[in-house]
Formats: structure tokens, C-alpha cells, sequence
């Protein structure tokens, strides 16, 4: 029997352009396997909805860059997530049906602390792994061996986040001798105070102030007021968003003229709400950061993600510059399909052992884990805002806004003191 | 006429007895279920049970201040707090088993009910709504201050081992919550089915004209305000153990004194079953819009559904279906 046909060059061209089609779809569209499914509870509704929807957001870009380049283990990747509505009380009932019910193959936690460690029973139970964003010292109690953890604050949190802004207070000539120390009534800032106090004591300088004002506190000018009395060399603040951009206006609209260096573990400047609200009443603060774009941190595919991350959230709403949570949000899902690709696996047993022995190349620079999960070095950056002119936050894109004091390895600039002067 | 007056008088009312046993019945029904069933289910649906289960306790204890003597409470997130801290001060002291817990929760929570009650005896409508709301935030303050229950920083509370013949700990306290549901709910029928609920009900509808006519308004409202307090601590008490990190933010939550309220207008207030169907079909929506539409659109969908029963539904679900049966009879 013999069969002949006869093939037109229109179909030859349709045929090749169908294989071509065929090729180009990554391996899982044709293996028919389930995807890979990773699994979170995260903040997209209540007040820390601005950082939970910009690690989202990082997550997605992540999704689709695995999804791009094949998925994992040759599957799609598919994250599976809900809204934890900023509450806490909610997680428990989160996870337990993404494990149980939705059956993923991976879990990692939403933003922040208080709802990490709601997560910890049902996923401690169900033996996962679990890559955390943003926990401050969350593992401190549990000492669960599978938890790793995204902030850089290293094994020692307490002590550590304030080490860098003493460090770089001693560099001032002459040396300071007395500092202020204010901060809400609140998990972080009584972590972050506590830890001052003992560094401060540490390095011989004698605290003048040392007070809390009560959490949902609108008006700061009469503690800044109370701490000026004082006549304090250094301020050290700790606080929440709000309070935060409250504490900058009270200082400014108070003045801190025998100050020298002002500043601290003010949460929400790093995002670009607040930069944009302060703008140039930034000028001569110096705050704790994660990521600033200077040329000290390009570090591979960063700059890459920020220009994709920004087209996105312009569309989506979300924080248009991306530095604080975003970065580590993808690095986070980097390791986790690192892990995955090198042990060809989603045992979570075998994903806990590679990333506790690995050193991981991500867009957030290296990181290494240690003692309960935290990063090995410990990494939180001091910058001061500099040279910043009205409220346009473009300007903050560029290098030279928010030179970086500390870590040495980072350092972009030097300090500009006294306060009043590094103010202009 | 005198011989014929006996039949003339109304037959006696009957009233149904103050004991439900068929709520009893239906409670431990329940409770066998999560026992034989606890094991095999997933966790999440013990985790929701639990927390529906936890709203009919708040909102049951909401009522009987709030439903029964129509005195609003805005302080429910505070005696829940308090029910929570009394957990975390007991397991900072001893290893304290949790019905125990409960019950000194209870007892805190009732007795600053009891106070509450008292110091605002001359305070009616929304002035005496304003003084719980100040309640929740003077409890709140000093939560705030207290280092030895975690202050600002918070607390960690473990959540122990399973302990037999429970196959997680999950399961134990959703079997707790139940029991304590159970309780809160016989008492309210109780309370309804008797010369306390008539006397509420009495104050309720006016003060002055129930204490005129012989209603011990001051002992009821001190009646009232403990229980409601000692039921809505009581619920608080198992949540370290849920959710494992309380701090003041998480105990005096928003949502659970919202919750307390919406749930018995919901349901409706004039009686004991209006809160217990508020709590089911809200607590069990909230939690279903969680994991379904996972957005800020669910809270939206919430407070929509509240603003809808408020204005079209005064009475909630209890007033349709008496309007219904109305119709029908």
C-alpha cells in the first residue's frame, strides 16, 4: 500500500509555524502535570495591605518569570492565596486550608509578624517548610527547624537593628554623649528601644529620655517638645507608619536645633507614601532601610525587576517605588525554587536541609540562614535622606536621595551632622 | 357574677420552662459529632466551627445586656481581652488547664461587668454605650502597661500537645467552645424564660414605668451587665491557645466588637436563637468570603449585608419570620 500526498507550500509554512507555536510553550503545557502549587495567607485588605499587596505583586512577577522558563520540576507554578484581611485571628483557618483543603505543595507566609506566627501551629504540625516575610524574632519561641525567615535582621534582632545607627552616631566629631529615646507603645518599637538601651549603654552614652506615648497617638509636637528639654545629642525613634510621618512634621514644626543626628526605626519611610508626603522634610533623617538604589546594592536582576514591578503597580495602585518589601518578596520565592530545582523535590524535609546548608544568589543579594531561620549577617542599612527637593517621587528612583551610612560593605555617603545643617 | 367570674378570667399563660432540654440535647449532639467525626475532617472546618462557635458565645453574651435590657455594649472586644489575658496571666503563673482558664475568665470578666454595671447604673441609652467604649479602651491602656502579660510587646502562648481522647488540639477546643456555647446559650433561654427575662424586658421597653411597677431594675442590670461580661470573657479565654500571639491589637480587635453587635441585630435580638442564627450565618459567610472572594470586597459585602438588616430589617431575622408567620396565621 502506498500512500502519497501532496503538500502546498501554504501548508508547509502553517505546519512549520505550529511547531515552532508547539515548542515555544514551556515543557508543563504539554506534560498535562499539576502545577506546583505555593500557598499563602497575605494582607490585601486592613491596614497592612500597602506592603501585602507590593510583595504580591513581587510574587507574581516571580510566578511568571518560573513560568517562563519552564515552571518547576517542569510544572506550572501557580500561587494560591487569600486575603488575611490584616488580622491576625484569620491565619489559623488560612492555612489550614491551603494544606488540607487546597492541598498545596508549598507554603510561605503573608506580611508580618503577628500573622506569621498565627500560621506557626497548623504549618509547624503539618511539617512544612516555611519561608516567612518579615518576622521579627517570630521563631524565637517555636524554634522550628523549617522556618526561614526574609528580614535581615540577623540571629540577634534586638540587639542587632540598632546597632548600625549608634555605630554611625559615634562617628560624629566630637563623639555624642547623650541620647533620647522615644517610641509607641508597641511590639516593634519595645524590640527596637530595648535593644538601643543596651547598645546605648554598650557604648557609654547616657540616656536623657527614654519615654512611649500610647498606640493611635495623633499628636507629637508635645513629645518632641518634652524630648528637646533634654537637650539630647541623638534621637533615637522607634514607630509605626503613622507615627512615623507625625514624629517628622512635630520635628519639624518644633525644631531640633542642638540635635545632631535624628532618626531611627521609623517604619513607613521606606515607602513611597510617606517619601512623597515628607518629601524634603526628609532632608537630614537618618532611618533604617532594606534596599536603597544606590550603587553599592545593583545587585543582578534587581533593576530588571523594579522597572517591571513599577509598570505593574502603576497599573495596580500598589507602592510605585518597590524597595522596602518587594525585593525580598521575589528573593524569597527564588530560594524556594532554587531549593526545589537543586534537590528536584518538594519534600519539605529535603527543601529545609538544602536551604539551611546554602548560600542563595537572589535579586536581593546573597543570603545566607542561621540561627532559627534568620539571615546568617545580618543586613539592615542606615541611610540618611539627602538633598531631596519638594515632594516629586521620581526623585527617590535616583541614587543620592537616601545615601547608605551603614554597613560598611553598603556605604554610599557620608553622614551630614548636625541635624539642623543636614536638614537643608 | 360572682360564680361566673372564674370563667371569665383568661386561662393561665402557659410559659415554656427555663430549661431547654432540647438545646441540651442538640448541644451534646454536636459535641458527639466533633468527637467521632474531629479526627477525620480537615482542620480548617474544626478552625471555622471554632470561630462561629466562639461568635455565638460573644453574641449570645452581647444579647443578654444588649437584646434582653436593650443596654448597647460597644466594650465587647474589652471583656474579651480580658478573657484572653486572664488565659495568658494563669499560663505565665502555672500550667493551668484550659476549662479552669475559662472559668477565671469568667470570673474576672463578670465581676468587671459587675463593676461596670454599677459605676454607670445612672447612665442610659448612648451615654452608658459611650462608657463601655471607654471600658475597652481604659482595659486596653492597661493591657498596654502590664509587662508581666507581654504589655505592648505581646504574648506567646504554645499551643500544647493533643491530650486524649482528642486526636489534635484543634479538635479540643472546638469541642470547649462548644461546650461553652451550649452553656451561654441555656442560660440566655433561661434568663428569657423567666421573671429576669420579663424584667429585662420590661427595662427595656421603659425604665422608669418597670421600676414603678415593682421591677428591681438596679439588681437585673447588675445581673445583666455580669453575665453578659463573665459570657464574653469566657469566650476570649481559648484564643491565646488559637492563635498562639496575642498583643492589645489582636485582643481588642475591631472586628470581634462589631461582630458582637452585628450579629444579634442580624439575627434579632428579642430572642435567644436571633443571636445564635446572627452569629451562624454571618460568622459562617465571613469565613466562606475569606477563601472565596479573598478581598477587600468581603468586608464590603458584610457591612452592606449590616446596612441592609439595620434599615429594611430592624427586627432581623427573627422579626421576618414572625412577620411571615404573622401572614401566614
Amino acid at each position: 500500500m502506498e500512500f502519497t500526498t501532496r503538500v502546498s507550500r501554504r501548508a508547509v509554512m502553517a505546519g512549520m509555524a505550529a511547531g515552532f507555536a508547539a515548542s515555544s510553550i514551556p515543557a508543563f503545557g504539554q506534560s498535562g502535570q499539576p502545577p506546583v502549587r505555593i500557598g499563602m495567607g497575605i494582607a490585601l485588605s486592613g491596614g497592612l495591605a500597602a506592603f501585602g499587596k507590593s510583595a504580591l505583586l513581587a510574587m507574581q512577577i516571580w510566578a511568571e518569570d518560573q513560568n517562563a522558563k519552564g515552571g518547576l520540576l517542569g510544572r506550572k507554578v501557580e500561587l494560591v492565596y487569600y486575603d488575611d484581611q490584616s488580622n491576625p485571628a484569620t491565619v489559623p483557618g488560612i492555612y489550614a486550608k491551603l494544606i488540607d483543603v487546597d492541598k498545596v505543595d508549598l507554603v510561605i507566609s503573608g506580611y508580618a509578624t503577628n500573622q506569621i506566627v498565627a500560621a506557626m501551629p497548623t504549618v509547624m504540625q503539618k511539617k512544612k517548610v516555611f519561608l516567612t516575610l518579615f518576622g521579627l524574632a517570630a521563631n524565637d519561641k517555636f524554634n522550628y527547624d523549617r522556618y526561614f525567615q526574609m528580614q535581615p535582621n540577623g540571629p540577634d534582632a534586638q540587639a542587632e537593628f540598632s546597632k548600625g545607627f549608634l555605630q554611625t552616631a559615634m562617628t560624629m566629631n566630637p563623639k555624642p554623649q547623650t541620647i533620647a529615646l522615644v517610641g509607641g507603645d508597641a511590639e516593634f518599637p519595645a524590640i527596637a528601644l530595648a535593644g538601643a538601651r543596651d547598645n546605648a549603654k554598650a557604648l557609654g552614652l547616657k540616656v536623657v529620655f527614654d519615654r512611649t506615648y500610647p498606640p493611635n497617638t495623633i499628636e507629637f509636637a508635645s513629645v518632641v517638645r518634652a524630648m528637646k528639654a533634654t537637650n539630647p545629642d541623638i534621637v533615637f525613634v522607634a514607630s509605626y507608619p503613622p507615627d512615623s510621618a507625625g514624629m517628622v512634621r512635630a520635628v519639624r514644626e518644633v525644631g531640633l536645633d542642638t540635635v545632631k543626628m535624628f532618626g531611627g526605626g521609623m517604619i513607613g519611610l521606606q515607602s513611597a507614601a510617606l517619601k512623597s508626603q515628607l518629601g524634603a522634610s526628609l532632608n537630614g533623617v537618618v532611618a533604617y532601610d532594606l534596599y536603597a538604589p544606590e550603587s553599592t546594592m545593583k545587585f543582578p536582576g534587581v533593576e530588571d525587576f523594579l522597572v517591571r514591578y513599577r509598570k505593574e503597580a502603576d497599573k495596580q495602585g500598589v507602592d510605585p517605588l518597590g524597595f522596602y518589601i518587594a525585593p525580598l518578596a521575589y528573593a524569597e520565592l527564588q530560594i524556594l525554587g532554587q531549593a526545589v530545582e537543586a534537590t528536584k523535590s518538594l519534600d519539605d524535609a529535603k527543601l529545609a536541609d538544602y536551604i539551611k546548608a546554602t548560600a542563595f544568589k537572589t535579586i536581593a543579594g546573597d543570603i545566607k540562614f542561621g540561627k532559627r531561620g534568620e539571615w546568617a549577617e545580618p543586613r539592615i542599612l542606615w541611610v540618611q535622606y539627602q538633598g531631596v527637593a519638594g515632594n516629586d517621587i521620581a526623585q527617590f528612583k535616583e541614587a543620592g536621595k537616601q545615601v547608605i551610612l551603614y554597613p560598611d560593605t553598603f556605604k554610599s555617603g557620608t553622614l551630614k551632622y548636625p541635624f539642623s545643617a543636614a536638614s537643608k | 357574677m360572682t360564680a361566673l367570674s372564674p370563667s371569665l378570667s383568661p386561662p393561665a399563660r402557659r410559659l415554656p420552662k427555663p430549661f431547654s432540654w432540647p438545646v441540651l440535647v442538640a448541644g451534646l449532639a454536636i459535641v458527639a459529632v466533633e468527637m467521632t467525626l474531629g479526627a477525620q475532617v480537615s482542620e480548617y472546618y474544626l478552625l471555622l466551627a471554632y470561630i462561629i462557635l466562639q461568635y455565638v458565645v460573644l453574641s449570645t453574651g452581647w444579647n443578654i445586656l444588649g437584646g434582653y435590657a436593650g443596654y448597647v455594649n460597644f466594650g465587647t472586644a474589652g471583656f474579651f481581652a480580658v478573657g484572653c489575658y486572664t488565659t495568658i496571666a494563669l499560663e505565665k503563673l502555672a500550667a493551668v488547664p484550659l476549662p479552669l482558664a475559662i472559668l477565671a475568665a469568667g470570673v474576672v470578666a463578670g465581676l468587671i461587668g459587675l463593676g461596670t454595671g454599677y459605676l454607670t447604673l445612672r447612665l442610659r441609652g448612648v451615654f452608658f454605650s459611650i462608657a463601655t467604649l471607654a471600658l475597652a479602651v481604659v482595659l486596653q491602656t492597661l493591657i498596654v502597661n502590664w509587662s508581666f502579660v507581654g504589655g505592648s510587646r505581646g504574648a506567646y502562648v504554645m499551643r500544647p500537645d493533643a491530650i486524649a481522647p482528642f486526636a489534635s488540639y484543634v479538635q479540643y477546643l472546638l469541642v470547649v467552645m462548644t461546650v461553652l456555647a451550649m452553656v451561654a446559650v441555656l442560660a440566655a433561654i433561661a434568663i428569657e424564660r423567666s421573671w429576669i427575662g420579663m424584667g429585662l424586658a420590661a427595662i427595656r421597653d421603659d425604665e422608669l414605668a418597670a421600676e414603678a411597677s415593682g421591677v428591681p431594675g438596679l439588681r437585673l442590670k447588675l445581673l445583666a451587665t455580669t453575665l453578659c461580661g463573665a459570657f464574653m470573657g469566657m469566650a476570649g479565654a481559648p484564643f491565646p491557645y488559637f492563635i498562639t500571639y496575642v498583643d492589645p491589637p489582636s485582643a481588642f480587635s475591631l472586628a470581634i466588637a462589631v461582630n458582637a453587635i452585628a450579629m444579634p441585630l442580624i439575627g434579632g435580638t428579642a430572642t435567644w436563637w436571633g443571636p445564635v442564627l446572627g452569629a451562624v450565618l454571618l460568622g459562617f459567610t465571613q469565613q466562606v468570603l475569606t477563601v472565596t472572594i479573598s478581598s477587600a470586597a468581603n468586608l464590603l459585602i458584610v457591612g452592606i449585608l449590616l446596612v441592609v438588616f439595620v434599615t429594611v430589617a430592624p427586627t432581623g431575622v427573627v422579626g421576618i419570620t414572625r412577620a411571615w408567620r404573622g401572614r401566614r396565621a
